[in-house]
């Protein structure tokens, strides 16, 4: 699903050049439940950001689904990300004068659904994470679990082939935080991929595979080929 | 532009932030209010001036004489100064080039009578060229001409407030010429008739041939006062003009030179240029509060929505995760803060007119009156604060969808 060869970036800060990433070569597979971990500066926010196409990379290749997402122009990157990713942050990043249904609807906004479609739909994905009904709440009205489960609702509506997932659970207690992982776990299991950043040990476990990176490089390449 | 769901999203976006919304929309509300405002009591005044003192025709002279003050060359202070008709003829031989000039006798208070029925009012008399010099416009007849004066003819120009006065209901002006008035007990015939739009005092006016008039009603060769039309002659020549005419004219009639009261020469002139003055420098101060509220106003529009989208930052990265593209990110910025400016610039420049024309019937004096808007100008200003408005909202989110989301939406 997710094959990345040699993916190096790096940024300009003044007159230096930090290079973040030193070529990454991972393969995640189609059905996969993969953890990232890394200490802070490891280049684990990078990678998501380039695995997320919410940034281009210098060099090497990054195949998802079998299309090359190398040099994609603004409007490229935006369709694929709409198509083909679901994204969950750890403070939910719900938009919080839209009501739970409408925040879970936003990404069929930006695909040209229509807006009858794209409520009903919203109802299934929410009923789906079992919030259907907070529907009509704004996210301000609702806990931690919740808004996270509307993320995750919102996360699914475009139907994605991968989900990431940014410290879904970095935000939770423990009991909501396995809540949550229980919910991915589920949907993984349906068949979609899905890739969970982390610093917590306890989430990475619940995980088919950890990658760990250090000093933007893969430290334990032979996790590769584990499963 | 045009897409319904784009609009729902936008009307949604507004609505649902309301102190967001009514902050921008204040500030552009406020500014278009008060400009309009300005713009309406500046026009006013302006308006107002120009009712009062704007009715005559400006490019004139006049000179008239009075009781000289001063005794000089053997004459004794405090005597009646006049002009006399060989004054006069030699007062204009010695001016180069005369467009307009018109004698006049004044006799107010005359009255006049058609039929049954009479009524006092102010008899003129003057000569042909009093037409160009009083702007008369004539409904109907003739006014006076160079023959009637040198016939000493009993013709009579009549002003509107005659006509209605003295003639039966509904009589048309042109029914009045031809027909015979007492003017002071003597007969003469209507040969036209004039309404001065605005003007009660010109409308109870009678013109007559001054001739006539200087015989019939005086019988002697005073000329009470002449007017002399300046033509488009430059300020500057009129002031030349008047000052050398006035200094023959104190020679000539044996007035003392520091004497103020003995003969005088008025330029209206002059006046006419003060009051441009006056008017020009309303206008500037009136743009120039405008000028200086618009400028406020987009100071204001411009933190506004550098505020608003910094505001918006994560909001921007979420829907750039979800699959929007920056251009339709910037677009729809764009697009929620020209509706939200346009709107409250309509409300602003609704509420400035309503407050003009609710206190216009209030405020109604000689010097203010009919204070209007200037439609063209405050739209220009709301063009203005809405260009200012995008072009502040343009830079904050264009940097706003270049941060890379995944850093915008984390916590740390």
């Amino acid at each position: 699903m997710i094959e990345l060869h040699g993916i190096r970036k790096s940024y300009q800060s003044g007159a230096q050049t930090l290079e973040v990433l030193k070529g990454i070569d991972c393969t995640i597979n189609k059905g996969e439940l993969v953890a990232i971990m890394g200490s802070s500066g490891s280049g684990k926010s990078t990678l998501l950001n380039v695995l997320g196409l919410l940034d281009d990379f210098d060099g090497g290749s990054y195949h998802l689904d079998g299309n090359d997402m190398g040099g994609l122009g603004e409007k490229q990157a935006a369709r694929y990300r709409s198509e083909f990713l679901g994204f969950v942050f750890q403070s939910f990043n719900l938009i919080g004068y839209k009501t739970a249904l409408e925040n879970a609807a936003l990404p069929l906004y930006y695909q040209g659904v229509s807006r009858k479609e794209r409520q009903k739909q919203a109802l299934h994905y929410l009923t789906k994470v079992g919030i259907a009904d907070w529907a009509e709440h704004l996210p301000n009205q609702m806990s931690g679990g919740q808004k996270q489960r509307v993320a995750i609702a919102r996360a699914l509506i475009a139907n994605p082939r991968v989900i990431l997932a940014d410290e879904p659970t970095g935000a939770l207690d423990s009991v909501t935080s396995d809540e949550v992982m229980g919910l991915l776990k589920e949907i993984n299991r349906e068949g979609i991929t899905i890739v969970v950043v982390t610093h917590e040990n306890e989430i990475a476990a619940q995980c088919d595979r950890i990658i760990r990176l250090k000093d933007g490089r893969i430290e334990n390449p032979q996790a590769q080929h584990h499963v | 532009m045009f897409d319904r769901d784009a609009w729902l999203e936008i009307f949604h976006t507004v609505l649902s932030n309301p102190l967001r919304t009514g902050l921008t929309g204040l500030s552009i509300a406020l500014g278009i209010f008060i400009l309009v405002v300005m713009q309406g009591l500046g026009a006013g005044l302006e308006a107002g001036v120009a009712n009062t003192f704007g009715d005559k025709a400006s490019n004139v002279m006049e000179v008239r004489t009075g009781n000289a003050q001063l005794a000089f060359r053997g004459r004794k202070p405090n005597r009646r100064v006049a002009l006399h008709n060989p004054d006069e003829q030699a007062m204009k031989e010695q001016l180069d080039t005369i467009p307009a000039w018109s004698r006049l006798v004044f006799r107010w208070g005359s009255t006049v009578r058609y039929g049954n029925q009479q009524g006092s009012y102010n008899v003129r008399g003057v000569d042909p060229d009093q037409r160009e010099i009083g702007q008369v416009s004539l409904t109907s007849g003739r006014f006076l001409s160079p023959r009637d004066l040198a016939q000493n003819r009993k013709v009579a120009v009549l002003g509107a407030q005659l006509v209605q006065d003295l003639f039966p209901k509904g009589t048309k002006p042109s029914d009045v010429v031809g027909e015979f008035i007492q003017l002071r007990g003597i007969q003469f015939a209507v040969v036209g008739t004039f309404n001065q739009a605005g003007s009660r005092w010109e409308n109870r006016s009678v013109y007559v041939p001054f001739s006539t008039a200087q015989k019939l009603f005086q019988n002697d060769d005073v000329v009470g006062r002449v007017t002399i039309g300046t033509g488009d002659a430059a300020i500057e020549d009129t002031r030349e003009a008047s000052t050398g005419l006035l200094f023959w004219l104190k020679d000539r009639l044996v007035v003392h030179p520091d004497d103020a009261e003995g003969v005088w020469v008025n330029n209206e002139n002059e006046e006419a240029e003060m009051f441009r003055q006056i008017f020009s420098g309303i206008r500037l101060f009136v743009w120039f509060v405008g000028l200086m509220t618009l400028l406020a106003g987009a100071m204001g529009v411009a933190n506004i929505m550098a505020i608003v989208v910094r505001e918006r930052t994560k909001e921007i990265g979420v829907r750039k995760a979800l699959g929007a593209t920056s251009h339709a990110i910037v677009g729809q910025i764009i697009q929620e803060a020209v509706f939200l400016m346009l709107v409250s610039g309509c409300v602003g420049l609704l509420a400035g007119t309503w407050l003009l024309h609710g206190i216009a019937p209030l405020v109604e004096h000689d010097f203010f009156s009919n204070p209007r808007v200037d439609f063209y100008s405050a739209l220009l200003a709301l063009g203005i604060l809405i260009l200012v408005g995008v072009a502040s909202a343009i830079g904050p989110a264009v940097r706003a969808v270049t941060i890379r989301p995944v850093e915008a939406l984390r916590d740390e």
